[in-house]
């Protein structure tokens, strides 16, 4: 299932996404067993059908590198504002692509049919909708309000933007998560990750009205994962957009093969904040438990740079896809490089 | 040993042992028998050995880890010749190049939203608003001719410097219907004018009838200009008048053409019934006799006529006209076609009017351009 895509002209942030979606285990098998019924009114323009050529050509057996001229034709008339010829980020083609085959999957073609996140059942739903939870708290009668968003991706600040990184959260000093201390030097994804999670004090400028008490008072927000797709990608902010300064953050972040989200999610901090004992990481629960299968990394400046990725085949073999060229790398380019969309995938399957 | 006719409570230890061992190697014999049958089965139907392949087909597949080289043996850089064909416009294009292209090719990207912005902006601009609204129903309109449309173009470029970059909310409209460089579609929406909607469109719509009203008055103001009141005159007079001049009553005005015998605006037969109706039934044209020659020469004389008046449709009137001795009908009608041309052709006097060859059944149509040419 390896070939090689040509750039059209600046369109490496559209390869290295297609790449890791045609590596997706999940997504693979859907496609290749031909399970896309077309209920579109005009089949040319799905772009789910699209995609089920991809993975034919993929799967084809030929050496020579695919031309995606026509999903780029696609994706460009249903998501006008990604359409121009010009540098554009990989992130953003990934969620505008996943809208878009989500739509196309119900046979939406203007966006006009009513979405309920909560009700698609499509197959870019199953793989990739997770749900995060925020809690807000109120500091005064302790009420907890809490909403549950759906999300395709997991944006992650990083150290060195202009919003303070360090302490992860508000009095503790870096806390042993996931068996491994922070160690001062190299961030690690599990940082970032508890950072994102962690209980964020709203300030006084930011007073929300407390159902429980009925009164605006100061309160804490905190994010964890309700529910974790099956795949799971997690964006590194490496672009900072800021009203004083636009530059791309190079730290290098760490992240590993192996993850446990087990932490992070909704159900631990309940016990966690219900003084239940916190099971060692290595416990019985496999359900958290995922492993990356695609790395898409940015070299270059903000406005100008070049997209590649590493892919996962059969275990432990990974290829550097460039374009139109894909050469064999080791496991330790892999975690070397930068990261900027990291592709994780659930290691043990449940049936519903 | 049957089971049925035992009942296991009666029986000791070691029977006991011995059905448990039957049952086994029934089912171990079961089993064996099995996988004889399906390989049995695979060998006959000549699966057996798919899975296996020989090492010199593998060597084929095998990932090639050497540098310079991709995965599959080949090397870098060898495609840079790829075309693909364009699903908008199906040109073949250089696969390499193929984002540029297809941005141009469906309107979209910087530039093209920049000329709909600036296209935007300067409508926003109270000054200019109704004359780009014509402008913009130049380009949607059909049945304006090519010229038309890019004088509403070179117009639009002069107003660059003024105007200012509009606000995007309109560019998702404006991508779709007015394309850079691309003729819009007619049922393209065009943006609301900030004033009434309809008064921009009315006035140019009076224009429009201004021009063609205006138009017409002209000869006859023309004529009116010297134009005679036979009340005045007394029939010798008439007579004599009649005898140089076209003399055909406007009725409009009321008053005498001072053109000539062979003005092309009136037609012999209504001179006839001027000259009929001043000076009794018994006069006639001065050159009634000879009516075929008369008809070279009215060509020959429209023609001059035209050809002062810059006219390129005399050509084809030539023809239809020419050495016919056929029925006088035809003539006439020729020349009330005639009549309607240089009608319209005094108006504007514009060369563009060597379009109405093919449409002369129906004149007006090819001449509105020229009209408007002649205003604008």
């Amino acid at each position: 299932g390896l070939r090689g895509l040509i750039n059209l002209g600046n369109t490496c942030f559209m390869n290295c996404i297609v790449q890791a979606l045609t590596h997706t285990p999940l997504l693979r098998d859907f496609f290749l067993s031909d399970r896309h019924k077309c209920e579109m009114q005009s089949p040319s323009s799905c772009l789910v059908c699209e995609m089920s050529t991809l993975f034919q050509e993929f799967y084809s057996g030929h050496r020579s590198p695919h031309i995606p001229y026509r999903l780029l034709h696609l994706v460009w008339t249903h998501a006008r504002h990604l359409a121009g010829y010009e540098q554009q980020d990989a992130h953003e083609f990934l969620i505008a692509a996943l809208d878009v085959l989500h739509r196309h999957c119900k046979g939406d073609d203007n966006g006009k049919k009513a979405n309920n996140p909560n009700h698609c059942n499509c197959i870019i739903d199953q793989i990739f909708t997770g749900g995060l939870q925020s809690d807000v708290t109120c500091q005064v009668c302790h009420g907890v309000s809490t909403t549950i968003d759906p999300f395709w991706d997991i944006s992650l600040d990083l150290p060195g933007s202009s919003t303070p990184f360090w302490p992860l959260s508000p009095g503790s000093d870096g806390s042993v998560v996931n068996g491994e201390s922070h160690v001062s030097g190299t961030t690690t994804l599990t940082d970032c990750l508890r950072r994102f999670t962690r209980p964020e004090h709203l300030g006084s400028s930011a007073k929300i009205k407390c159902s429980g008490c009925h009164s605006y008072q100061e309160s804490t927000k905190q994010l964890t994962m309700k529910k974790l797709p099956i795949v799971a990608c997690f964006h590194l902010k490496r672009f900072e957009h800021s009203a004083k300064l636009r530059r791309k953050i190079t730290t290098y972040v760490s992240f590993p093969l192996e993850l446990d989200m087990t932490p992070f999610m909704a159900s631990s901090k309940e016990s966690r904040m219900n003084g239940q004992y916190q099971q060692p990481t290595d416990s019985l629960n496999n359900d958290n438990k995922y492993s990356l299968f695609a790395v898409v990394n940015h070299q270059g400046t903000l406005e100008s740079g070049h997209y590649t990725s590493f892919i996962r085949q059969h275990k432990d073999q990974w290829f550097k896809c460039d374009d139109a060229i894909i050469t064999k790398a080791s496991i330790k380019d892999v975690l070397d490089s930068e990261g900027y969309l990291l592709f994780y995938h659930k290691q043990f399957l449940e049936y519903e | 040993m049957k089971m049925e006719d035992m009942s296991l409570s009666g029986l000791d230890n070691s029977k006991l042992e011995a059905i448990a061992h039957e049952i086994y190697t029934e089912l171990v014999e079961d089993a064996c028998l099995g996988l004889c049958f399906e390989v049995h089965r695979a060998v006959k139907c000549g699966y057996f050995f798919l899975d296996d392949t020989d090492p010199d087909s593998t060597k084929d597949f095998e990932i090639v880890d050497q540098p310079g080289v991709d995965i599959f043996g080949q090397v870098y850089n060898q495609w840079k010749n790829k075309e693909c064909v364009c699903p908008n416009c199906s040109r073949s294009i250089a696969a390499s190049r193929f984002a540029p292209h297809l941005e141009k090719c469906l309107g979209m990207g910087r530039n093209s939203s920049r000329i709909a912005n600036r296209r935007i902006a300067s409508s926003n601009n109270m000054n200019k608003s109704e004359s780009d609204q014509e402008d913009n129903d130049d380009i949607n309109d059909n049945d304006w001719s090519y010229g038309s449309e890019k004088k509403a173009k070179k117009r639009k470029s002069d107003k660059v410097r003024g105007g200012t970059e509009g606000g995007a909310a309109g560019t998702g409209v404006r991508d779709g219907g007015d394309m850079g460089g691309h003729r819009a579609p007619p049922n393209a929406p065009l943006p609301p004018s900030p004033q009434n909607p309809n008064s921009p469109r009315r006035s140019k719509a009076l224009k429009h009838k201004n021009g063609e009203i205006g138009g017409n008055p002209d000869p006859f103001k023309y004529s009116n200009s010297a134009g005679i009141n036979y009340e005045t005159l007394g029939p010798e007079e008439l007579r004599t008048l009649l005898t140089t001049q076209c003399g055909v009553i406007s009725e409009h005005t009321k008053k005498m053409c001072t053109r000539s015998l062979r003005c092309p605006q009136h037609t012999d037969e209504q001179r006839r019934s001027v000259r009929v109706y001043l000076l009794g039934p018994s006069a006639s044209l001065p050159e009634a006799e000879g009516s075929v020659e008369n008809d070279s020469f009215e060509v020959a004389e429209s023609q001059a006529i035209m050809s002062r008046l810059q006219w390129d449709g005399s050509s084809d009137i030539s023809p239809s006209d020419s050495a016919s001795s056929k029925a006088s009908t035809n003539n006439s009608e020729s020349r009330k076609t005639k009549k309607k041309k240089p009608h319209l052709g005094l108006v504007s006097g514009a060369p563009g009017l060597g379009s109405s060859k093919k449409k002369k059944p129906k004149p007006p149509a090819p001449h509105t351009p020229s009209i408007y040419d002649d205003i604008n």
